[in-house]
């Protein structure tokens, strides 16, 4: 155990791609965490997953001594997921910690989840240290982002460290200055314990472990546990430190950051947030504040895409779900795709995180209809939920429609400002304020429909500001909106799977669009299919796939026989991958269409402006 | 049941851009190695085919007709000596236009060929050039005229649809000149692209659109509609006949009849089982001289494989399939579309039925 003003607790926070895993590798192998030799680039992104996209999902504390002038201090290192579909993540991350380096790359300048950031560390307490990174780039603006970064954290611009996470240069001062700047946590040993669940994850051989900050008491290596909102007792089996691999100690002290093997099988017992006591007596009177049980935010069908594999979906998700406490799912049977799970996800980045685990390391073919957000209708006194477009009650025969609204702080060059409010404005935002963080660039708050940023929002901003504008934003409840469902009909019938919830004045584009899309995917068949694009019993578009006329080989003699049998057996195996919807054949893609209609027309005005990114 | 005897010549004066056949051009000087070659295949399965009735004989290429008629006539009298062919078997040979005259036409008909198949192809110069024939709508019309001469009474014209630039009212034309001349059979095909041809290279990179199937459709009701009014009889998807002169030896085909082939390439079926001939004339040869099968491959046929061939031969012609054999309610399906009708307990093709046959079949062969 350290003495208390020995430690401490800190984060590193940044936008993506401010060098936050360079960072933390510098300052592994600056403290010895890391032998030279076993040093590898993101160190602590353990996941592949995680080291392709560039992001980190799963925060972890690394335990670093560091002696700048020969009396040793204990560095945690708690590193925080940086994406905006995980903010509560970072709130908690957050409030393990007593400080927080605000790094901001010097040639970008402030961008908003930097903002995002900034504000989550500035609410939780913390004390704050900004840096300045890459100033080895050509392209680095030192003086201009350090005006920047000086007016938002109230630091006099020269007092603003200027590094470089590659090269290391200033690491050693940014160290000194954590030592200085950030308090040493409080904390007594004599007090019941309360230690702060800020992640878990589920090891195939340890059950659930959690990380954990102990803010009062001590965490003895084997002990009789509490988890306070889980009220859930167990028999902790083993803490200790990674340093940066799992190293067993006896006991967690006051201020000390580790992992418990709380001896559970059920991740969703120690949720992030949850408060670990002492089981029985001496159990703590009070939980630590700021628990939130975690709200998925967007919701997806998945469906095996070959049919009959609804088993092994169902094991994986089950499997999956052991160490992702934020999934949720529940079975739901369509008549188009059959039987598959409704699911329920923070945010688009988490979807699709989920959907690719469930292909990469289950080696399910799935398809996902479009992302929805959860809908609440209102009929009298009565608030029914809604997952899934196509359960949308008639109209007529509810109140109101309420959907979930987020604040969204957008950052960007003054250039685009216009792009920007335009786009915002055609999303049914409520422009709240813009103010400049320089004569450049300008910070915008907007309220928007969260329906309306899952629906391919990100790729419009980026594409309608040459990549340069960034986007962060939380949800702040639920509005009354004039919401109806777009149906489409195939050949007269309801397919439930393209079935989608829309903004009135938007659902007759919305729908000629979806239309148009399908008609170009769905092949053609032995009969007319009309595509029709229906407002409850209205019908807003209408298009037809002609029927087939002509599949035959013109020729077949002695020696086409044979070749024409493995034509038609090939001819036999596309058909197997279509799905039969009515009377009409479907292919996957058009399922997958529906989550394009946007995109595509985005794609065009990308490409008219040369501006993808 | 008789069976039908395949001779393959691989020979053309020039190769057409739209082919997949095994045909050569410039391999003119192994000719009469190759008709050496072909007496003595037949040697080498006279034995095995000893039971079986032929009767049909059909030369196709390639371009049988660049044989000298001299060494054409010897070889029927070869294949004669070898095989039991019917006194009054259909000996059918393919004659491109450029390649015959009155003369040698009159020598074929004396050797005992008694049908004639022409490549006339297009009565419209653009299509004839947008298919890199090289023959003229001219000698369609000189030749077939040398036919008659010549005293052939069964005459086919060859015809191809839906080629790079020609128009419903080309096509029309086509056809309007075709029946004039009244031959015994007429064939037509709906332009294919094969990938592994010249013009299959040039459609896929985008030099050459390939054909509008609405476009070939029309073209086929077409033919359907001026074919039947000049009461040649449609009997299978792309052939039309004057009663009585359907071709025999194709009709084995899709009433999955045995056939030997004989040269490069030439595939035969017999009791279940099918095999090739090696494709390469040099390597035909090479097998043929040492006194070797020229085999190249064989495959045996499943009871899924005879049964999906069954189906989608007999659903070719008119004879169709029994309604017991296939799956009932796509058969139902298919009645009320119109796509199928219903005869003497057998589904036979519509004409509509005909151009949408692999969407039949996929459905009526599933369990």
């Amino acid at each position: 155990m350290t003495e208390t003003n020995r430690i401490r607790n800190f984060c590193v926070v940044a936008h993506i791609d401010h060098g936050k895993s360079t960072l933390a590798d510098r300052i592994l192998e600056l403290t010895h965490a890391v032998s030279a030799r076993d040093m590898r680039d993101q160190y602590l992104d353990r996941m592949d997953l995680e080291r392709e996209r560039g992001i980190t999902i799963k925060a972890q504390a690394v335990r670093l001594t560091h002696k700048p002038d020969g009396t040793p201090y204990v560095l945690n290192l708690i590193d925080t997921p940086g994406h905006v579909d995980f903010t509560y993540e970072v709130s908690r991350s957050l409030a393990a910690c007593e400080g927080a380096v605000l790094l901001v790359d010097a040639a970008q300048g402030i961008e908003a989840q930097t903002l995002a950031n900034f504000h989550l560390a500035r609410d939780a307490g913390l004390a704050i240290i900004p840096a300045l990174n890459k100033i080895d780039l050509p392209q680095a603006d030192p003086e201009e982002t350090a005006r920047e970064v000086g007016e938002l954290v109230g630091w006099d611009p020269q007092d603003v460290l200027r590094i470089s996470a590659k090269t290391g240069r200033g690491v050693a001062e940014l160290l000194q200055q954590v030592i200085e700047l950030v308090p040493a946590p409080h904390g007594q040993r004599e007090d019941p314990l309360r230690a702060l669940v800020f992640d878990s994850t589920f090891d195939a051989y340890r059950g659930v472990v959690a990380y954990v900050r102990v803010k009062d008491g001590v965490l003895p290596s084997r002990a009789k546990i509490h988890l306070i909102a889980a009220h859930a007792d167990s028999d902790a089996e083993e803490c200790g430190v990674f340093a940066p691999e799992a190293t067993p100690v006896p006991e967690l002290g006051p201020g000390e950051v580790g992992y418990l093997v709380t001896g559970m099988k059920d991740v969703h017992l120690a949720k992030v947030g949850d408060t670990v006591t002492t089981a029985g007596k001496q159990r703590a009177p009070e939980a630590l504040p700021g628990y939130r049980e975690p709200k998925p935010m967007v919701w997806s069908g998945l469906y095996p895409a070959e049919g009959g594999d609804y088993t092994a979906l169902r094991d994986a998700l089950d499997k999956l779900k052991l160490n992702d406490a934020a999934m949720q799912y529940e079975p739901e049977m369509s008549k188009a795709l059959g039987f598959g799970f409704r699911c329920g996800f923070l945010g688009l980045l988490h979807m699709d995180i989920v959907k690719e685990r469930l292909e990469r390391e289950f080696g399910l073919e799935l398809i996902a209809t479009a992302p929805n957000v959860e809908f609440h209708v209102i009929r009298g006194s009565e608030v029914i939920v809604v997952h899934n477009p196509s359960e949308m009650p008639a109209p007529g025969t509810y109140d109101h429609v309420e959907e979930p609204v987020v604040l969204a702080t957008i950052v960007t060059p003054s250039t685009y400002l216009g792009a920007v409010l335009e786009l915002c404005q055609a999303r049914r935002g409520e422009l709240i304020d813009i103010t400049y963080l320089s004569p450049e660039r300008a910070e915008v708050h907007y309220r928007l429909p969260l329906a309306e940023i899952i629906f391919d929002f990100f790729d419009q901003l980026k594409s309608k500001t040459r990549g340069y504008a960034s986007l962060d934003y939380e949800p702040v409840g639920y509005e009354r909106a004039d919401l109806v469902r777009v149906d489409i009909l195939l050949h007269g019938e309801p397919v439930d799977a393209f079935s989608a919830v829309v903004h009135r004045g938007k659902a007759a584009q919305y729908g000629r669009q979806l239309v148009e899309r399908l008609r170009e995917l769905i092949p053609r068949q032995l009969f007319d299919v009309a595509i029709q694009a229906a407002i409850g019993s209205r019908i807003v578009a209408r298009e037809t796939v002609k029927a087939k006329r002509k599949d035959v080989l013109a020729k077949c003699y002695g020696g086409d026989i044979t070749r024409k049998r493995k034509l038609l057996e090939q001819q036999k195996k596309g058909k197997a991958r279509l799905r039969r919807v009515g009377r009409v054949d479907v292919p996957q893609e058009a399922f997958i269409a529906a989550l394009r209609v946007d995109q595509r027309a985005g794609q065009k005005a990308g490409q008219k402006a040369g501006q993808r990114p | 049941m008789t069976a039908g005897l395949y001779v393959h010549v691989p020979f053309c004066l020039t190769r057409c851009g739209y082919c997949d056949f095994n045909a050569y051009a410039g391999l003119g000087h192994l000719a009469a190695r190759y008709v050496e070659a072909l007496e003595a295949e037949a040697g080498l399965w006279a034995e095995e085919w000893r039971g079986e009735r032929f009767g049909s004989v059909f030369l196709g290429g390639g371009t049988p007709t660049t044989l000298d008629h001299a060494d054409l006539a010897r070889l029927l009298r070869s294949l004669r000596e070898r095989f039991d062919i019917e006194p009054g078997a259909e000996v059918t040979i393919e004659a491109n236009p450029d390649t015959v005259d009155a003369a040698k036409l009159a020598a074929l008909r004396e050797a005992g060929y008694t049908r004639l198949s022409m490549g006339a192809q297009s009565f419209d110069q653009r299509v004839l050039d947008a298919l890199e024939r090289v023959h003229q709508p001219a000698s369609v019309r000189r030749a077939f005229a040398a036919a008659r001469t010549a005293g052939h009474t069964n005459v086919n014209l060859d015809l191809i649809y839906g080629a790079n630039g020609e128009t419903l009212t080309s096509w029309h034309w086509t056809l309007e000149e075709a029946i004039a001349l009244r031959p015994e059979h007429v064939s037509a095909y709906a332009l294919t692209i094969e990938p592994a041809t010249p013009l299959g290279r040039k459609v896929q990179v985008g030099l050459v659109p390939g054909p509008e199937p609405d476009l070939q459709a029309d073209m086929f009701d077409l033919a359907c509609q001026r074919m039947g009014d000049a009461d040649y009889r449609h009997y299978e998807v792309s052939n039309w006949a004057l009663p009585g002169f359907e071709c025999k030896h194709n009709l084995g085909y899709w009433r999955k009849q045995p056939y030997l082939g004989l040269g490069a390439g030439a595939h035969s079926y017999l009791d279940g089982r099918r095999w090739w001939n090696l494709r390469p004339p040099t390597e035909y040869l090479d097998a043929v001289e040492h006194g070797r099968r020229p085999v190249g491959g064989e495959e045996c046929l499943t009871p899924q494989d005879e049964r999906l061939e069954e189906i989608f031969l007999k659903l070719r012609i008119l004879e169709g399939v029994p309604v017991t054999s296939v799956a009932a309610d796509s058969a139902t399906t298919f009645l009320e579309q119109g796509l199928v009708a219903r005869r003497d307990g057998h589904l036979v093709p519509t004409e509509r039925g005909m151009l949408l046959l692999n969407e039949l079949v996929l459905a009526l062969v599933s369990e």
